[in-house]
């Protein structure tokens, strides 16, 4: 009697610890929303200004040309340039070969291509940096110099920064693009070729609509992943401000700016109000991937094949 | 197309006019799958070129570099602190992730009934999934380092790295309980057990090998990770880093990598070539590191595997 009274005691703490575990996530992730959220409008209020924040392309928070200023359009504006810019590349180029990888590769091509996208994507983000600084940097700085003029400095920016993204973002992409396919139940495919479709007309006119929703979440991950890619970024944007002629193709071959760089390279060394600044952007890209994540739970809702 | 071949149906024609526009509607969605499937295959073959040269690179690049002796030592162009560093922090992160987030998929699996509050625990997990750990980083920063005093020490670090990693192991945790087939659990309760029992006598014996695999692919993420760890464990080491004190600033390998080629570039005291070169020591060992969890976390797959068909 004792011994079942001590085990129904044990049963019921064990519940609560793994209860208790459990909560801790949504505790996490509500602290991160209201500790962010807590230092993200201070700025506002000691000298920066919300409309000029989000117009201007002026970052100096900590004053170093004079006055401090908090325009953090060009960087904002670095951040969507780079993120779109990658996902056009992204987009294709992972739903293709994710259609490919469930539908056409053959056997031993798929024993390969499994392992490869696994190990890709666990490579560090500061690996990839590296060598987009070794390998992509100055191969980029010798093909844009008709563009650029022949700059020293051509290979950095925009240009190298949404190649570097393409590479960090597509196993995500490709990974949950896959998933979503083999989702789709193996009848879709069986009855579109009992009605005498090809290969290719199977998959553009019954997989690909069946898992349009699955590879919708595919790329907005993929996006809510880019925007927050800081380190590889980092490395090859390199810049202080926009350039000069922002509507130009050069612009994507000269040092330039977004969001995580200016986090990563100078929030460390920051405090007082031009801290509160960097806390602001944080709570944009915050945002950002928040609206993201609700696209693409909202997209998964809608899906039919789970 | 359908009306188009209803009139044709009634128009009094030859047998091979018939016969001729069928093998030229043949020819075209032939033609058509011909260009598709062998653009798919372009594409793929693109990425998988890509991905293979970009491995290859970092090893060829990188592996004349670890034939150096002073690669492994302790002095400016030496990794053993960071390779210290790196090791010291997987371990204590696991300290806290694995039984945390172990104990909260126990919870969501075997617990809690299927409503509101898993609805709203997976949310919370999406969402901080979602979260860049440059921002994960920074709250560490304000969280564990100013509020609790922690200040930037290998301490905050890790728990800054147990909120990043949370979602991830959850994930993989559920996943390895989930395969435990029903029928286990029914027949732990029937002979009388409580849950609690029959989780750790039954359950979690049978999830072992997809355990291990979450563990093993956690470590890859926690050995990967750099952004979350510039403002929580700092750049630089203290003069005796060899400690396993939890409250000193320490720096690992993808941060040194970090501090190499980006901020720190040209303030290292090593010269340009010596810095490209141990970035690029540096890459491989993170590389070869990767490929070896890898290589464990399939093996033990593979284990399970063995086990179901056994079984």
């Amino acid at each position: 009697m004792q011994y079942s009274q001590r085990a129904r005691w044990f049963d019921q703490l064990a519940r609560m610890v793994f209860f208790l575990c459990a909560i801790l996530l949504v505790v996490v992730i509500i602290a991160v929303i209201v500790f962010v959220g807590s230092k993200a409008f201070r700025i506002f209020s000691e000298g920066g200004n919300p409309k000029t924040f989000f117009t201007v392309d002026n970052w100096d928070p900590t004053g170093e040309n004079g006055t401090p200023a908090y325009g953090a359009f060009g960087l904002i504006l670095g951040s969507i340039v780079t993120t779109l810019g990658a996902m056009m590349i992204v987009t294709p180029l992972s739903l293709g070969t994710a259609v490919f990888f469930t539908e056409m590769a053959p056997n031993w091509l798929v024993r390969f291509l499994k392992p490869l996208i696994e190990i890709f994507t666990g490579v560090p983000s500061v690996v990839i940096g590296v060598l987009g600084l070794t390998v992509l940097v100055p191969f980029l700085t010798r093909v844009a110099a008709p563009i650029t003029g022949g700059s020293q400095t051509g290979g950095y920016g925009w240009g190298a920064a949404i190649l570097v993204l393409v590479i960090m973002v597509l196993p995500t992409t490709l990974t949950v693009a896959i998933d979503a396919l083999h989702a789709v139940p193996e009848s879709v495919r069986e009855a579109s070729l009992a009605l005498g479709s090809t290969r290719w007309q199977m998959m553009r006119k019954a997989i690909i609509p069946a898992a349009s929703t699955g590879l919708g979440t595919a790329v907005v991950l993929g996006m809510a992943r880019a925007i927050g890619e800081t380190l590889a970024v980092a490395l090859v944007l390199q810049g202080n401000s926009l350039p000069q002629k922002l509507f130009s193709l050069a612009a994507l071959f000269q040092p330039n700016v977004n969001i995580t760089m200016v986090i990563a390279r100078d929030f460390g060394e920051t405090s007082g109000p031009a801290q509160d600044a960097y806390w602001t952007l944080a709570f944009v890209l915050l945002v950002i991937s928040f609206i993201f994540i609700c696209i693409s739970r909202y997209l998964a809702s809608r899906s039919v094949y789970k | 197309m359908s009306t188009q071949s209803a009139s044709q149906t009634l128009l009094p024609r030859s047998d091979e006019a018939r016969l001729a526009e069928q093998a030229a509607l043949v020819r075209r969605l032939r033609r058509g799958n011909a260009i598709a499937s062998s653009f798919l295959w372009l594409i793929t073959m693109v990425v998988a070129v890509a991905f293979v040269a970009i491995i290859l690179n970092i090893l060829w690049t990188g592996l004349p570099v670890l034939a150096s002796g002073p690669f492994y030592g302790t002095g400016p162009e030496g990794i053993a602190p960071e390779l210290f560093n790196t090791f010291y922090i997987l371990i204590l992160t696991e300290i806290f992730l694995f039984p945390i987030s172990l104990g909260a998929a126990i919870y969501l699996v075997e617990y809690a009934r299927q409503g509101r509050l898993i609805t709203i625990i997976h949310f919370a997990a999406e969402t901080l999934a979602g979260v860049p750990s440059l921002v994960l980083g920074m709250f560490g920063f304000l969280v564990f380092s100013s509020y609790a005093h922690l200040s930037i020490s290998r301490l905050a670090g890790a728990l800054t790295l147990l909120c990043l990693n949370f979602p991830v192991a959850l994930r993989l945790f559920e996943d390895a309980l989930n395969t435990v087939p029903r029928e286990l659990r029914e027949g732990g309760l029937a002979l009388g057990a409580t849950k609690w029992r029959t989780i750790r006598t039954v359950v979690l014996p049978s999830a072992l090998p997809g355990v291990i695999t979450g563990l093993i692919l956690t470590a890859g993420k926690i050995i990967g990770e750099a952004a979350a760890l510039l403002f929580t464990m700092g750049l630089f080491n203290p003069a005796d880093v060899f400690t396993l004190d939890p409250t000193i600033a320490s720096d690992t390998l993808t941060t040194r990598l970090y501090y190499l080629k980006g901020v720190g570039a040209g303030t290292t005291g090593l010269t340009s070539t010596q810095e490209t070169a141990l970035a690029a020591g540096i890459a491989a060992v993170l590389i070869l590191l990767l490929l070896l969890i890898n290589i464990a976390a399939r093996s033990v797959g593979r284990l399970i595997q063995r086990r179901i068909t056994a079984a």
